[in-house]
């Protein structure tokens, strides 16, 4: 296929900016009254936005990597408000009009997560533009939000809309902030209950191979997930619009054609995590589960905490010996001098970060290792519901290909009282062409019931949205069996009484449009006759 | 097979609706009424009918047109159709329904062509196989056992889920004591109960006792 044209792409749909040593971020919503206003404030934005152009090298004078992104996303009421025309919206996927709120029933957002309890701003705000600015440093995004603030002032009927949640109880922020938690002054890559994350991210066509891995990234091909040869790219329409996508067309898009190519959709959720019964869950069952509650808290991701993977390293020593050659490897390359030492050490950590991804569960098809109820083997299955059933299917990936989702996002918050109360979590946001059949269906069917897995109604540990036995303040009635090999002369464990870990605050659903119709939005020029 | 799994087996039978040229309100639409005013899950009739899987009645109007080239079809009647999966033979589940759920039959039916000749349990099962058409691609997703001795398999699953959460890692001697309690409780061998109640849909109210009864 031809390149994309990475100019036209908004940057974070292709960039995972955390990657890119951006640990902080700011979320901030718009209203809109006024359509003309609206229109300026989108023409202003245009010349900040950040694409997915590639990034000259350290020190180059032009395409260098800014201090500060920004990107913006429109609700379907935003598209409304702002003056899209009434063809187009109606062209828009049912779900993206309904938005989040309307869609709770298929997402599980019920009890403490029910829109009733989320932030006052997505509760009782309707939310148009979304404006994110992710930074190297809180002063860039102060910065950076200066100048977007600057645009909205000069642009009547755009307001700014208060009320998120934040530290102490307050309710009223101006705006969601988010950063990386830090450990000995410097980011990480760990959530609030420890695990390292954003690991894993879909690899599709056209994508820049410095972006993600095909290996562990693209689909499976059948052959050794530990070579080259078992993976392939995922088709480009899976993630942005106006491609072909894994069933061989064009995914359901908003028309005309230029209004959706190189668009997508777009999920944000503020997830609040109970860090205290997290912790405190691990404690009690950690002390009657075999291996202890590190174990007990890979078994439920399907990672050790450290990120590698359970079904390559089973063990504790095994995690631990890889987690110290990888940042041993880190380590090299900060420490190199020369090019080529560089050179070196780059293809060596590379060889090292590839085992993170490069997997799957064909030779743990029972859950020996990876418990088939894992966090990571529901949201991402690797060919797992294929490899049990030979000759079921055309293709090793048929029933996960077009399940995949880009997942950008930052915890909030701090969690260092380790108490369920408070504001700490990450901000959520799913990138995929189509929310129905991709992060919804994941949502509803796999992270909150088994079916798929052969495994009842049991949802996911980890992000499930557990009930109480009896119903509401009934006793926690999340259930997990962690199975053992078939050669393991133990019995399986079953994790019983799981309270709900995630809790919903807040989100909708966003179209994340191309450089091109951000600037038809400005302009008032969408004819979709 | 066509209509069979093994032990389940798939029906499906389309009752041809009266003409209704000189009635008020249709016959089609009468039937429907009727179709509204029946109780469903547990308090359904079709729930005393012994060894029903699952079943379903709705008025087919007309069948739709798929477009050129397909040809245009127009159905010559409205139909009531009766579509249910059932362990075993056809004639004695017939025969059971027409003994459990024989009142609602006669409601439902009575406006079917040629309903008028069944009086009995034989000429029900002769009717509604004039009116049965062939179930093809049949898909049983379940097992195919008698239905008491899934809902008792069901309830037994349940129950030993709760008992495995409550006695994981206590000694030896107290998982054999404490099982030899949930035998006696649950009574494995006894299809008759404890047991699930037919149609129940959720688990409030679900489970009847031994002498049948909710606890």
């Amino acid at each position: 296929m031809s390149k994309l044209d990475l100019h036209d792409i908004q940057g974070n749909i292709l960039k995972a900016y955390g990657r890119y040593f951006y640990p902080k971020a700011r979320y901030a919503c718009f209203g809109v009254t006024e359509a003309d206003g609206a229109r300026r404030f989108v023409q202003g934005l245009v010349t900040l936005v950040t694409t997915a152009a590639p990034w000259a090298a350290k020190g180059a004078e032009r395409h260098a990597k800014p201090e500060s992104t920004v990107n913006v996303a429109f609700s379907y009421h935003g598209l409304r408000e702002i003056g899209v025309p009434r063809d187009s919206l109606q062209s828009f996927p049912d779900e993206f009009a309904m938005g989040m709120k309307a869609r709770m029933d298929i997402l599980g957002d019920d009890g403490p997560s029910a829109p009733a309890r989320w932030d006052p701003v997505w509760r009782e705000r309707e939310v148009h533009i979304l404006v994110w600015i992710n930074g190297n440093s809180v002063a860039a995004i102060e910065q950076k939000y200066a100048e977007v603030a600057g645009i909205a002032r000069g642009c009547p009927g755009v307001e700014l809309l208060r009320g998120h949640r934040g530290a102490g109880g307050r309710d009223d922020q101006d705006w969601q902030d988010a950063s990386a938690i830090y450990a000995d002054g410097q980011p990480t890559a760990r959530e609030h209950f420890g695990y390292t994350d954003g690991i894993s991210n879909p690899f599709f066509r056209g994508m820049p191979a410095s972006e993600s891995n095909v290996m562990g990234g693209g689909k499976v091909t059948g052959l050794p997930a530990q070579t080259g040869a078992g993976w392939e790219p995922l088709e480009t329409g899976e993630f942005l619009l106006g491609y072909k996508d894994e069933a061989q067309e064009y995914p359901e898009a908003p028309s005309p054609t230029l209004l959706a190519r190189n668009g997508t959709f777009m999920v944000y959720r503020k997830l609040h995590q109970n860090v205290g019964a997290f912790d405190g869950y691990l404690e009690r069952a950690g002390s009657t589960f075999p291996g202890g509650k590190e174990a007990l808290a890979a078994k439920f991701a399907g990672r050790w905490r450290n990120g590698a993977p359970l079904t390559t390293f089973p063990t504790q020593a095994e995690a631990d010996t890889f987690a110290a050659s990888w940042e041993r490897a880190k380590g090299a390359l900060a420490q190199a001098k020369t090019d080529r030492e560089r050179a070196e050490a780059k293809a060596r950590l590379a060889d090292i970060g590839v085992k993170l991804t490069a997997f799957d569960y064909r030779g743990d098809i029972d859950g020996g290792r990876c418990p088939v109820g894992a966090h990571v083997r529901r949201a991402n299955p690797r060919g797992a519901l294929e490899f049990a059933q030979r000759g079921a299917f055309d293709s090793p990936g048929a029933l996960s290909n077009r399940r995949r989702i880009l997942r950008r996002g930052l915890p909030y918050g701090d969690s260092r009282e380790r108490t369920d109360d408070g504001d700490h979590g990450i901000v959520f946001l799913a990138m995929n062409a189509s929310i129905r059949r991709q992060f919804e269906f994941v949502q509803q069917q796999w992270m909150n019931y088994g079916n798929d897995f052969g495994l009842a109604n049991d949802k996911d540990p980890l992000v499930g949205n557990h009930g109480a036995v009896g119903g509401d303040g009934g006793l926690p009635g999340g259930r997990m069996t962690i199975q053992t090999g078939a050669s393991d002369p133990n019995p399986p464990y079953f994790c019983a009484g799981i309270p709900r870990f995630v809790e919903t605050r807040g989100g909708d659903y966003f179209f994340l449009p191309s450089l091109t119709a951000l600037r038809m939005i400005g302009d008032g020029s969408i004819d979709p006759t | 097979m066509p209509n069979e799994r093994g032990d389940a087996y798939a029906l499906t039978a389309l009752c041809p609706i009266r003409d209704d040229a000189r009635a008020e309100t249709s016959f089609a639409t009468q039937i429907r009424e009727r179709l509204k005013s029946i109780e469903l899950d547990a308090r359904s009739p079709m729930a005393k009918v012994p060894n029903t899987y699952l079943c379903r009645l709705f008025v087919l109007d007309e069948v739709p047109y798929q477009d050129s080239p397909a040809a245009y079809e127009r159905l010559e009647n409205k139909y009531l159709v009766f579509v249910c999966e059932l362990h075993g033979a056809l004639d004695p589940y017939l025969t059971g329904m027409w003994e459990r759920a024989g009142a609602m039959i006669r409601r439902v039916w009575e406006h079917c062509v040629g309903f008028e000749e069944v009086s009995d349990a034989p000429s029900f099962v002769r009717y509604m196989k004039r009116c049965q058409v062939t179930t093809t691609y049949y898909f049983n997703g379940s097992t195919d056992e008698p239905l008491a001795e899934q809902l008792k398999a069901l309830y037994l699953k349940q129950e030993f889920a709760k008992f495995v959460a409550a006695h994981q890692g206590a000694a030896p001697e107290e998982i054999r004591r404490a099982f030899g309690e949930f035998v006696g409780r649950v009574q494995p061998s006894s299809v008759a109960g404890p047991t699930w109640r037919p149609g129940a849909s959720e688990l409030d109210g679900a489970v009847v006792d031994a002498s049948g009864s909710s606890t």
